[in-house]
């Protein structure tokens, strides 16, 4: 459980963050020179904030009381937006940098496997493309063992390729380490995937706090953050279809969706896949003699308009799915809060994260 | 080449060995500083330790004359420790030192600058103490200006002369370098054992740069693209 209550002048506007987290997995979410990276580094020591922060009761800082823990005492790992990989070494160096002498060697090799960086082990942070030194980072830091991670996703990686995506490894480290995060990103799909509790910073204040799929809904039509992406992910089990070849099955939930194979010939194990709002069909009748795969019942939850258009959320077996559409499509409709509707998700909507 | 010849070569290369390791830690400290701090106090501080640069060597000897007179301020202060310096080798080590001095300090300051001040910072939130994330992160990043800068302090100290032969004199066998030496030679007409030494001072400056550049060469190829 992470206190928070600091302040710190920042160029534009003070950074002035009160929260109580009680959920081991955070999105801070919130448009860029919103002040989340200065809240990261604030939390791990490095930016000279004053107030309070409490890490499972732990004092990290107390200014009232005199108390400011050093970075190397909070035991905090920071994965900051561009890696910040130490250049002179290669990356199994940077990953053993912060383990001491007698810290368990399990951790290294746990580190490795995890962020599955076996390969790039030998070679040098120049060499490495963005998605392997944001690995490579997040295994430096989760080998010191910290009771805390924080993770800065840089705003360029809104259009890293998918399969160059942090999440799926966020995944496994949340299943295998449980290690609580603060993860900072724009992609609201994927904060919606990996995180219970979200905040919303503007201007260095929190505006929202709450669950992360209510802190999100109202992000949709205040268009507080204008790189914010919406996508749908899904994190599920594949199976083998028994039209077999180019599709498969992924159980998420009570769910199973019709998703692409991927071109490894694998046909089992965990996977995430994202699905645009805007690649998602809603009817208000059970379409037929339509072409894909995915077509399924399921009840409105909230529909948002704004000038940008209606954002509509529906649940169904368990999963709950953003589609975007026109206002007029909306409008004519008749979509509202408890209607029934069906969605229709083409197969190639799902793109693989991993 | 004489064994004269040979005992100069040698007294040159250690007092300039010796000058460079002892301004070593104290040049890298200042570069250090210099790449940290800022405002009015940064650039004062920044000029006086360039100031054997620009100002002739022969009055910067002289200030360090003034300076350690027996009767002057840091001469009396050692003279009550019972130390000599003036006309000795030491004294030959002091004016070579202070002269190569900015030569060090600048190339370090901008290689420290050169280096993401968030490196040491993430080496901190794993778990290092400020000077272990100097020696870890910092000082590797800055090794290579670092290494060009006391590879250039060597090398003027190598040569040295206006301020040596005012605090120490010319004394064949004790203070008496390669510079002064050819100087001297030269100025009593010996013009063929002076070129000798010229000669040299040509072989040991080429050796000095080309292991520099091997060195450089060395570290490139280690660390990659990042150079």
């Amino acid at each position: 459980m992470i206190e928070l209550d600091l302040s710190l002048p920042l160029a534009a506007f003070p950074l002035q963050v009160s929260a109580k987290l009680d959920s081991d997995s955070v999105a801070v979410l919130g448009p860029s020179g919103s002040g989340k990276t200065s809240l990261l580094e604030s939390i791990a020591g490095l930016r000279a904030a004053r107030g309070r922060i409490l890490l499972d009761g732990n004092r990290l800082l107390d200014s009232a009381r005199g108390v400011r823990l050093p970075p190397e005492r909070r035991r905090i790992g920071y994965v900051p937006q561009d890696a910040c990989l130490f250049p002179h070494l290669d990356v199994r160096r940077n990953v053993r940098f912060g383990m001491r002498t007698g810290s368990r060697e399990g951790t290294f090799d746990e580190a490795v496997a995890i962020l599955d960086i076996e390969p790039l082990l030998g070679r040098f942070p120049a060499t490495l493309s963005g998605g392997e030194r944001q690995r490579a980072a997040l295994a430096r830091a989760i080998a010191t063992e910290p009771r805390l991670l924080l993770l800065d996703e840089p705003l360029a990686a809104v259009d890293v390729e998918l399969r160059e995506r942090i999440l799926p490894y966020l995944l496994r480290v949340r299943e295998t380490l449980h290690i609580p995060f603060l993860y900072v990103t724009h992609n609201t799909g994927e904060a919606a995937a990996v995180t219970s509790e979200a905040l919303l910073l503007r201007r260095g204040v929190v505006v929202r706090q709450g669950p992360t799929a209510q802190v999100i809904r109202e992000m949709m039509t205040t268009s507080v953050d204008p790189d914010a992406r919406f996508d749908n992910v899904v994190a599920g089990d594949l199976e083998a279809s028994q039209a077999g070849d180019d599709r498969l099955f992924l159980r998420a939930g009570e769910a199973r969706l019709v998703v692409p194979a991927p071109a490894s010939g694998e046909r089992g194990g965990r996977a995430v896949f994202a699905v645009a709002p805007e690649d998602i069909l809603v009817s208000t009748r059970p379409p037929a003699h339509v072409s894909a795969r995915n077509v399924f019942p399921g009840r409105v939850v909230t529909q948002d308009v704004s000038n940008a258009g209606a954002w509509v959320r529906v649940a169904a077996d368990g999963l709950e799915w953003t589609v975007r559409l026109t206002r007029a499509a909306a409008q004519d409709l008749g979509l509202e809060p408890g209607t029934r509707a069906w969605l229709a998700i083409k197969t190639h909507a799902f793109r693989r994260l991993r | 080449m004489t064994s004269e010849d040979f005992s100069i070569l040698l007294l040159t290369v250690e007092v300039a060995t010796v000058a460079t390791l002892l301004i070593l830690p104290i040049g890298v400290a200042a570069g250090w500083l210099l790449s940290r701090g800022g405002g009015p106090l940064r650039t004062f501080a920044e000029t006086v330790v360039s100031l054997p640069l620009v100002l002739p060597p022969t009055a910067v000897g002289i200030l360090l004359l003034e300076a350690l007179r027996k009767r002057g301020t840091i001469g009396g202060v050692l003279d009550s420790y019972g130390i000599e310096l003036l006309f000795t080798r030491r004294a030959v080590v002091l004016a070579t030192a202070v002269m190569a001095f900015p030569l060090l300090v600048r190339p370090a300051r901008a290689a420290f600058e050169e280096v993401d001040r968030r490196l040491p910072a993430i080496a901190r939130s794993l778990g290092c103490g400020p000077f272990e994330a100097f020696r870890r992160v910092t000082l590797p990043l800055a090794g290579r200006g670092i290494l060009t800068g006391t590879l250039l302090a060597f090398s003027r100290a190598l040569g040295e002369f206006g301020a040596t032969i005012i605090v120490a004199g010319n004394i064949p066998g004790r203070t008496q370098t390669l510079a002064l030496a050819i100087f001297q030679r030269h100025h009593i007409g010996q013009d063929a054992s002076a070129m000798r030494l010229v000669w040299v001072t040509v072989v040991l400056a080429f050796g000095a740069v080309l292991a520099s550049e091997i060195v450089s060469r060395k570290r490139s190829r280690v660390e990659g693209a990042v150079g």
